[in-house]
C-alpha cells in the first residue's frame, strides 16, 4: 500500500513539474521571440508607423502605403490587378473600398474581415503583452514546416478567434502564421510567410511577407518604415461619400413654416415648428420633425446615398399613419429632386399617381422642402405641401 | 557498268540517309512545336550534358514587344511561332500568329486570326491557347474561339472554323485556353460545343470534323497524347470526365472528375497513371489505368494547381502549389520540399534541371531531385506578369511575360 502511494506521488509530481516546465517553454520561447523583435522599450514609444512598399497581388506589382497606430487602427491603400483598393479600420470597425470587388465606394467590414484588420493592424508581435490583451496561448509543440524546426503556438483573441504561429526555433522570430481571412467577404484558411527582418532604430520587422489563401497569393516587400508621423484620425473612420457631402448642410437644428397648397391655388400656413436634422452614420442623415396637418404628424426622415445605384434615396416615416414612403433620386443643378418608388411595381394606379419631394432654394441656413403630387405618371405636378427651413441660431 | 552503279548505289545511300537525318533533325516529335514541349509534358529531350549549369548564364539573343497573350513560343525549324493581339482600342482588336526568326526575333509573318479577347477582370487580353505546328501549317485556337490554320511559310489562312457557331460551343469566362495537338492528320482538341462535341477531332488538311465525342463545357486544360499498353491514348478533361479515346475516337476509358474545371493540364506518369490537379479540393488525384480502366490511387491537398501545370520526373511530381514551388512523391504525395517567392510562376524540364520562371519573370535553375530545393542560379530574364511557362529549343530558352517575348542562349 505504501508503495502505491509513493508511486501516485510520484506520478503526480512528475505531472506537476512536467506542467510547470511546459508552462515555462511557452513563456520562455515568447519571451525570446519578443526579445528577437527588438528593444521593448522603444516599441513601447512609437505611437504609429508608416509603411511604404511594393505590393503583388494577382502577378502584378505596384505602390504599397500603410499606416498603422498603437491603438491599434489601421489604413492602407494598395492594388488589385488595375483598380486601387483603399481600406481602414480604427480598432473595432473598418471600411474599404474595393473597385476589384466591384464596390468603388465605401462598404463596411463584416466580422469576418474585422478579424482580418485586427490582424492586419497587430502594431508588434502579438504576443507581446498577450495576457494583458486577453489572449491565450498554447504551445502545440516542436514541429518541422519546409525543413526549419519551428514552435508551433496557438493563440486565441478574445473574439474567439485563433491562429497558430510558427516560430524559428533558432531565431524565435516568426516563420509562418495559419489565420482566418477573408476573401470577397468570405471567411477562409490563410497561410502567412515572414522573412527578411531588418532592425530599424533597434526593433526587428519582417520586411517581406507572403500570404496565400485560397488561390490567391499576396507578397509585400516593405522598403521603407517610419514611426511616430502625426496621424489624422478621421483616416480611419468611415468617409462620407461625396454625394452625401451635399446634403451635409442639412445637419442642424431649424425652425420649418409648414404650408399646404389651398383650393384657391395658393400656400396656406398651417403650422411653425422645428426639426432636428443629424448624421446618424457616415451615409446617413435622420430628421425628425412634428408638425400640425389637421393631426399631428410626426415623422422620420432618412436620408442616404446607394453608390451602387447612383441614387439618393429618401424614406419618410410617418408616425401618424405607421406607414413609409420611399423617394428615389438626384440634383438636378440646384435643385434635389425624388420620386416616389412603389414596391409594389405591378400596382398600375400606384405608377400613375405619386409624390415628388424637391429641396430647393438651398442657401446653407435655409432651404425649402417641397412636396408635388402627379395623377398622370408625371405628366402634370400639383404643389401639396411647402416646408420652409431656417437654420436655429441657438442651441435649444 | 558495275562500276556505275556502285557509284549510283553509294551516291543513293547517302542521299537517304542525308534525308533521314535531316528528316530527324527537324521532326517535330522532338522539337517544341506544341504546348508543353515535344510530348506535351514539360519536358525537353535535348542532351545538354555538356553544359555546365552552375557556370552556364543565359546570353540574352533578343528581347521584343509583341503585344498581349498568354500563348507559349513554340519552335519549328529555325522559326519562332506564337499568338498575339493588338488592340485598337478599348473595347477592340484582333489577334494573330505570328512567326519570328529564331536567333534575332525577327517577324517574319503575322496572320489575324480574330478579333481581340478583351478580358474584363484585368488578367490580360489576347490568345491564352498555344497553336501547334506540322510541316506545312501552324493551328491556332483564339481566346473568342476561332480555330485556324494558316501556313507556316508566308502565314496565309488555309481555313478557319468558330467553334461557337459552328458547335454552340460557350466561350469560357477567361477565353479559350486549350491547346490543340496534332495525331497523324487530325487536329485534336477540345471545343465544349453541344450535341456530345465536348472533344473533337478535325482532318488538319481542311477542318472538316472527324469525331466527336462526350459533353460539357470547354474549360482550360489541353489534351495529352499518351500511350498506356502499347495503346496510344488521346487524353482529355473537363468538369466532367477524364477520358481516353483511340485516334478514332472511341472511348477506352472514362473517370468521373472530382474537381470541376481545372486549368492545369493532365500529366502521364509512365507507364500507366495520370495526375490531376486543381486549386480546390481534393487538390491533387493520381489515377491508374489497368486493362482500360481507371481507379484512383491517391489524392491529396499537397499540390494545387491554379494555371501552371506540373511535370513528371523520376517519381516525383514538381510543380507550383497554389503559389509556391514545390516538389511532392508521385507515390504517396508526401512533401519533399517546398519554394516560396516564385509567385504563381512555371516551370520545365531540360536535362533534369528544372528551369523555373517566377510571375515576375525571373528564370531560375533548379536540381531536380526531391532532397531539398537546390538552385543552380537565376537571371531576371524578363520584367512584369509573367504567366506563360518557358518554352526549350536547341539550347535556347523562350519566355514571354504579358506582351513581350525574349530568347535566351545557353551555348
Amino acid at each position: 500500500m505504501k508503495s502505491v502511494r509513493r508511486l501516485i506521488f510520484v506520478i503526480l509530481s512528475l505531472f506537476c513539474i512536467s506542467s510547470i516546465m511546459h508552462a515555462q517553454d511557452i513563456d520562455e520561447i515568447i519571451a525570446k521571440h519578443i526579445d528577437a523583435h527588438g528593444d521593448t522599450d522603444k516599441w513601447d514609444a512609437i505611437q504609429s508607423m508608416e509603411i511604404r512598399g511594393r505590393f503583388i497581388a494577382f502577378s502584378e506589382e505596384d505602390d504599397f502605403y500603410a499606416l498603422k497606430t498603437n491603438s491599434g487602427a489601421y489604413y492602407s491603400e494598395l492594388h488589385l490587378g488595375k483598380h486601387k483598393v483603399t481600406e481602414a479600420f480604427n480598432g473595432t470597425s473598418g471600411w474599404t473600398i474595393d473597385p476589384w470587388h466591384d464596390f468603388s465606394f465605401p462598404r463596411a467590414l463584416n466580422k469576418t474581415e474585422v478579424n482580418v484588420f485586427n490582424q492586419k493592424a497587430e502594431f508588434f508581435t502579438p504576443f507581446y503583452k498577450w495576457e494583458e490583451r486577453g489572449f491565450t496561448v498554447e504551445l502545440l509543440g516542436k514541429q518541422t514546416v519546409d525543413g526549419i524546426d519551428v514552435f508551433a503556438i496557438k493563440l486565441s483573441r478574445p473574439n474567439g478567434k485563433s491562429e497558430t504561429w510558427f516560430l524559428d526555433a533558432n531565431t524565435y522570430l516568426e516563420y509562418k502564421c495559419e489565420s482566418e481571412w477573408a476573401d470577397f467577404g468570405y471567411g477562409g484558411p490563410a497561410e502567412s510567410y515572414f522573412d527578411d527582418f531588418r532592425t530599424v532604430n533597434g526593433i526587428v520587422i519582417p520586411f517581406f511577407i507572403e500570404r496565400t489563401f485560397y488561390q490567391r497569393n499576396r507578397m509585400l516587400q516593405i522598403e521603407d518604415i517610419k514611426f511616430n508621423i502625426e496621424v489624422d484620425e478621421e483616416l480611419f473612420e468611415f468617409p462620407r461619400s461625396a454625394e452625401m457631402k451635399k446634403l451635409a448642410f442639412l445637419e442642424g437644428e431649424w425652425d420649418v413654416k409648414v404650408d399646404v397648397w389651398s383650393r384657391r391655388g395658393s400656400w396656406y400656413r398651417l403650422d411653425s415648428t422645428f426639426s432636428i436634422i443629424l448624421w446618424e452614420s457616415t451615409n446617413r442623415l435622420l430628421e425628425k420633425i412634428i408638425y400640425d396637418r389637421i393631426y399631428v404628424q410626426s415623422k422620420w426622415i432618412n436620408y442616404s446615398y446607394i453608390s451602387s445605384e447612383k441614387k439618393y434615396k429618401i424614406i419618410v416615416y410617418n408616425g401618424f399613419s405607421s406607414d413609409f414612403e420611399l423617394f428615389e433620386g438626384n440634383f438636378n443643378d440646384s435643385t434635389f429632386i425624388a420620386d416616389q418608388v412603389f414596391i409594389n411595381r405591378e400596382d398600375s394606379t400606384q405608377q400613375n399617381a405619386f409624390s415628388r419631394i424637391i429641396l430647393r432654394d438651398m442657401e446653407g441656413d435655409s432651404f425649402v422642402f417641397e412636396v408635388k403630387t402627379t395623377r398622370d405618371a408625371g405628366a402634370n405636378w400639383r404643389p401639396q405641401d411647402k416646408f420652409t427651413y431656417i437654420r436655429r441660431k441657438e442651441l435649444f | 557498268m558495275m562500276k556505275i552503279l556502285n557509284h549510283l548505289w553509294m551516291i543513293t545511300s547517302v542521299i537517304f540517309i542525308y534525308t533521314l537525318t535531316g528528316l530527324s533533325q527537324n521532326s517535330n516529335s522532338e522539337s517544341w512545336s506544341q504546348f508543353r514541349g515535344p510530348h506535351g509534358d514539360g519536358v525537353s529531350t535535348e542532351d545538354l550534358s555538356q553544359i555546365n549549369w552552375a557556370e552556364t548564364q543565359p546570353t540574352r539573343l533578343w528581347k521584343k514587344e509583341i503585344g498581349p497573350a498568354f500563348s507559349e513560343l513554340i519552335v519549328s525549324e529555325g522559326v519562332v511561332f506564337t499568338m498575339a493581339s493588338e488592340q485598337t482600342d478599348s473595347i477592340s482588336g484582333f489577334e494573330f500568329v505570328a512567326a519570328y526568326e529564331e536567333d534575332t526575333g525577327d517577324e517574319l509573318w503575322r496572320s489575324n486570326v480574330d478579333s481581340i479577347f478583351i478580358e474584363i477582370d484585368g488578367w490580360g487580353h489576347g490568345s491564352r491557347s498555344t497553336p501547334t505546328v506540322d510541316e506545312l501549317n501552324i493551328y491556332s485556337l483564339s481566346a473568342n474561339g476561332k480555330l485556324t490554320a494558316n501556313s507556316k511559310k508566308d502565314g496565309n489562312r488555309i481555313w478557319q472554323l468558330d467553334l461557337v457557331k459552328a458547335f454552340g460551343s460557350t466561350c469560357p469566362r477567361w477565353g479559350y485556353s486549350s491547346s490543340p495537338i496534332l495525331v497523324d492528320n487530325q487536329l485534336i482538341m477540345e471545343v465544349g460545343g453541344t450535341d456530345s462535341s465536348a472533344f473533337m477531332s478535325f482532318d488538319k488538311t481542311n477542318g472538316n470534323t472527324i469525331w466527336a465525342s462526350a459533353n460539357g463545357n470547354a474549360s482550360y486544360n489541353s489534351p495529352l497524347l499518351v500511350t498506356i499498353d502499347g495503346q496510344e491514348q488521346i487524353i482529355f478533361a473537363n468538369g466532367q470526365k477524364l477520358v481516353a479515346y483511340t485516334s478514332q475516337g472511341d472511348t477506352l476509358w472514362s473517370y468521373t472528375m472530382p474537381f470541376g474545371n481545372i486549368i492545369a493540364s493532365p500529366v502521364f506518369i509512365g507507364p500507366n497513371k495520370i495526375f490531376l490537379s486543381g486549386i480546390r479540393n481534393p487538390g491533387f488525384i493520381i489515377v491508374q489505368i489497368e486493362e482500360n480502366k481507371a481507379t484512383e490511387l491517391i489524392h491529396g491537398n499537397s499540390m494545387k494547381n491554379d494555371f501552371s501545370s506540373c511535370l513528371y520526373y523520376n517519381g516525383y511530381i514538381y510543380g507550383f502549389h497554389v503559389a509556391s514551388l514545390r516538389c511532392i512523391s508521385a507515390e504517396t504525395g508526401k512533401v519533399k520540399w517546398t519554394k516560396r517567392g516564385f509567385g504563381k510562376g512555371s516551370l520545365i524540364l531540360v536535362d533534369n534541371k528544372l528551369l523555373v520562371l517566377s510571375d515576375q519573370g525571373k528564370l531560375a535553375v533548379v536540381e531536380a531531385t526531391p532532397d531539398s530545393y537546390i538552385e543552380n542560379g537565376s537571371i531576371q530574364s524578363i520584367s512584369g506578369k509573367s504567366w506563360t511557362a518557358p518554352s526549350f529549343q536547341d539550347g535556347k530558352i523562350y519566355v514571354r511575360n504579358l506582351t513581350e517575348a525574349a530568347c535566351y542562349t545557353l551555348k
